[in-house]
């Protein structure tokens, strides 16, 4: 980056700043902060261990300094600006949840566009968030907009803040959905000898109360729903695309799913063998569907530093965003975090790297050399490293 | 001092009542023989079978025995040693406490103050994150991860409980389980602490005989086991590198080498471990390892410290445990000791089996 783009995009930060109203979090002053200035040269130097007193108000530092990035810890301390992190004496931290593009199995790097590439990780948004809410309870939900390719989830409810490391991962197993063993979901009970058996025998039940066993509950019904709507031979041609499964297990686990239905309702799954080996399949199918590919070591980090929502990122432009929990599903990702400062007026800048570009509802399609577009479309691509600015 | 004070002494009514009674620790370790014999057995007997041992049929001597046991613990002051007594106390008192919870229940006998569920969860500041759920219990999650996150076995992950609004499903059973590991924790809690001269002095006899029981045990490992899982993050990314064929700089070279030479690893087998990497050639690598190892020279090169592992960057991944210590090595031990022995799986002898197998 040439300095003129630098020191435009610096300015232009700062009148940024000047205007905006930015909201701390919670406890501001007992995080750690941290931020990038536009400093010259290669590699980002970050200059963190600063506590709130060391930077002042936070709207004035930022109107001040225009820092290129933004940053305040997940932890909190009794010393924040402690320059180790055994000095620091940790208290507790925010349970941060971070979905990125680049991590993404459904993302094609290299082929999904970058409007693609956020669709989908919104999909996962949801997923996460439907945990969040329905399988841990938690209602102090703050979700971000990550100003680049993905969404930051922040839980700071008392119950959970203390928690370590090993606990933060079980957590993170649980909506990833690692380590999940059917056999260990599948409630055995041994129930009296039925008509025709004389030994007692064991009944598998699903429990449909909550969690990957309710999942898994709801997507066999799901599953036996659309069997039991369908021909008879269609449902046998279905069933039959799963590993495993013959004709003759087919024929067999939709009988059983058909004579048996308000059993499986009730979580039973084991009114025949057939059936049993199909819900174990199922379970494998809820979970590639379900999971939620967060970050780990973000997630079990207790000292993470984490974008600071209201701040701009400084390698897109865009504003890391809070998003009200209901107007999540409008949120539009290449539109609402475009800064007003940016908006309403061209700017030249010389492209280096041209392609598309779908911002604020517009797409471009720049070519290499000196052009006039948008500010907010000039500030991204500078930020991006794709152009620089113009001559003026 | 009741009775049921001497069977549970780290409640805190317990402790009040040793404070109640004004004793001075330091006078009892000068003059009460009883009582540091009993407390000398409590660690031995945990060290040694995972027991804390009989409880001494008087209730002074038994409840006593406990704070200085604590002061034991804190003067020998190996990692081992803490888990081992932390763990004992803990199983003692599940013992006695699941014992006591069935007797309530059937028949209550008033001859002797017992103690139940919900005075215990009171006593752990769970009486608000556990509910009564019928034909079981519900945990808040909260304090089921911090109960739960380190038992093993796979039915205690929260990935396979069904987990709906912020509570968890237990059985009875293990509820008790969880309260068995909140025990431990309140145990472990401020140990080691720092104990007054005055008083370490009267206990160096105790002191060394739980050394030598801890070294008749080899219960501090010997650190020459290769368990990859266990490495600092530094030399897990270095062996990373090695292994997918990536070009090392010498200083990288030469921490992997020496930190592999260190725990025990032959230079035959680290040879062979360099293989896969076109960029060491067997003689090269043999020579380098056998001159760190002192073979060919006169000295004999340790691993690096993490300052310097820090100034050549080789420190990278720095996780929670890196803030404690300040030596790669150090790192390792600590794993070691953290980890059971059941579950150390050498790699070399499991590289073996895989070949037995073939
Ligand atoms: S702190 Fe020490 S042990 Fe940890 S990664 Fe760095 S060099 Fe390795």
């Amino acid at each position: 980056m040439e300095e003129r783009t630098r020191a435009y995009l610096r300015g232009r930060f700062g009148d940024h700043y000047r205007q905006a109203s930015v909201t701390p979090p919670p406890a501001a002053n007992e995080r750690e902060w941290g931020f990038i200035p536009w400093t010259e040269g290669p590699g980002e130097t970050m200059v963190r261990h600063r506590s709130l007193l060391d930077l002042g108000e936070i709207e004035d530092f930022l109107g001040r300094r225009k820092p290129r990035h933004v940053y305040f810890s997940a932890g909190r301390y009794d010393e924040p600006s402690a320059s180790t992190m055994s000095d620091k004496g940790w208290r507790s931290s925010d349970l941060v949840f971070d979905l990125d593009a680049d991590h993404l199995p459904s993302v094609v790097l290299g082929e999904d566009s970058y409007a693609e590439m956020l669709a989908k990780c919104k999909d996962a948004l949801l997923r996460l968030l439907d945990f969040l809410e329905e399988d841990f309870g938690f209602d102090d939900l703050t979700v971000v907009f990550s100003g680049g390719r993905g969404y930051h989830v922040h839980v700071r409810d008392e119950r959970i803040r203390h928690l370590e490391r090993d606990a933060r991962r079980e957590i993170v197993d649980y909506v990833r959905g690692i380590g999940l063993e059917f056999d260990e979901l599948v409630d055995e009970e041994s129930v009296a000898g039925t008509a025709g058996r004389s030994s007692p025998a064991q009944k598998r039940t699903l429990s449909t109360e909550g969690g990957w066993s309710a999942r898994a509950h709801r997507h066999m019904l799901a599953v036996v729903d659309d069997l039991l709507a369908m021909e008879e031979a269609d449902a046998l041609d279905r069933l039959q695309e799963y590993d495993g499964i013959g004709e003759g297990k087919a024929t067999a686990a939709l009988n059983a799913a058909r004579s048996n239905y308000e059993q499986l309702e009730a979580g039973n799954i084991d009114v025949h063998p057939a059936f049993y080996q199909l819900a174990k399949i199922l379970l494998h199918e809820v979970v590639a569907a379900d999971n939620a590919p967060i970050d780990e070591p973000v997630t079990t980090d207790t000292n993470r530093l984490i974008r600071l929502p209201g701040s701009l990122h400084g390698g897109s432009g865009l504003e890391v965003q809070r998003i009200d929990r209901e107007d999540i599903d409008a949120f539009d990702p290449l539109v609402d975090p475009v800064p007003e400062t940016f908006r309403g007026h061209d700017i030249t800048v010389e492209v280096t790297d041209g392609g598309l570009v779908e911002l604020d509802g517009d797409s471009f399609t720049l070519e290499a050399g000196n052009q006039t577009v948008p500010e907010h479309v000039g500030v991204f691509l500078m930020a991006r490293g794709r152009a620089e600015k113009g001559k003026e | 001092m009741e009775p049921l004070h001497a069977r549970y002494p780290f409640l805190a009514r317990s402790r009040e009542a040793v404070e109640a009674a004004a004793v001075d620790l330091g006078e009892i370790v000068a003059t009460d023989e009883t009582v540091t014999a009993r407390a000398l057995e409590r660690v031995e007997s945990a060290i040694t079978d995972g027991t804390v041992g009989e409880p001494h049929r008087r209730t002074r001597v038994e409840l006593l025995s406990y704070p200085v046991a604590r002061v034991l613990v804190s003067l020998v002051d190996v990692h081992i040693c803490t888990r081992k007594y932390a763990q004992a106390e803990a199983e003692a008192a599940y013992d006695r406490f699941t014992e006591e919870f069935e007797t309530t229940t059937e028949l209550k006998s008033t001859q002797r103050e017992t103690l139940d569920r919900t005075e215990l969860l009171a006593e752990f500041d769970l009486a608000s994150a556990v509910s009564d759920a019928g034909d079981g219990y519900r945990v808040e999650v909260g304090a089921y991860l911090d109960l739960a996150a380190d038992q093993r076995g796979d039915s205690w992950r929260l990935v396979n409980r069904p987990l709906a609004d912020g509570e968890v499903r237990v059985t009875a059973e293990e509820l008790n389980v969880l309260l068995k590991q909140a025990i431990r924790h309140r145990v472990t809690d401020g140990l080691p602490f720092t104990v007054p001269d005055a008083i370490a002095d009267e206990l160096t006899e105790e002191v060394d005989r739980l050394e030598e029981v801890l070294s008749e045990l080899e219960l501090t490992r010997e650190i020459d086991t290769v368990v990859p899982e266990l490495f600092p993050p530094c030399m897990k990314s270095l062996l990373d590198q090695v292994q997918k064929g990536e070009h090392l700089e010498h200083h990288s070279r030469f921490a992997i080498a020496t930190f592999l030479v260190g725990i025990g690893m032959t230079t035959d087998e680290i040879v062979d471990l360099f293989q896969v990497n076109p960029g060491f050639g067997e003689e090269a690598t043999r020579y380098q390892v056998d001159h760190i190892r002192g073979d060919t020279s006169p000295t004999e090169y340790s691993t690096p410290a993490c300052s310097t592992m820090q100034s050549y960057g080789d420190c990278v991944n720095m996780d929670d445990l890196c803030e404690a210590i300040s030596h790669p090595m150090g790192y390792y031990e600590q794993k070691l000791d953290d980890t059971d022995e059941e579950e150390l799986v050498d790699w070399r002898e499991d590289e073996g089996d895989e070949e037995a197998d073939a």
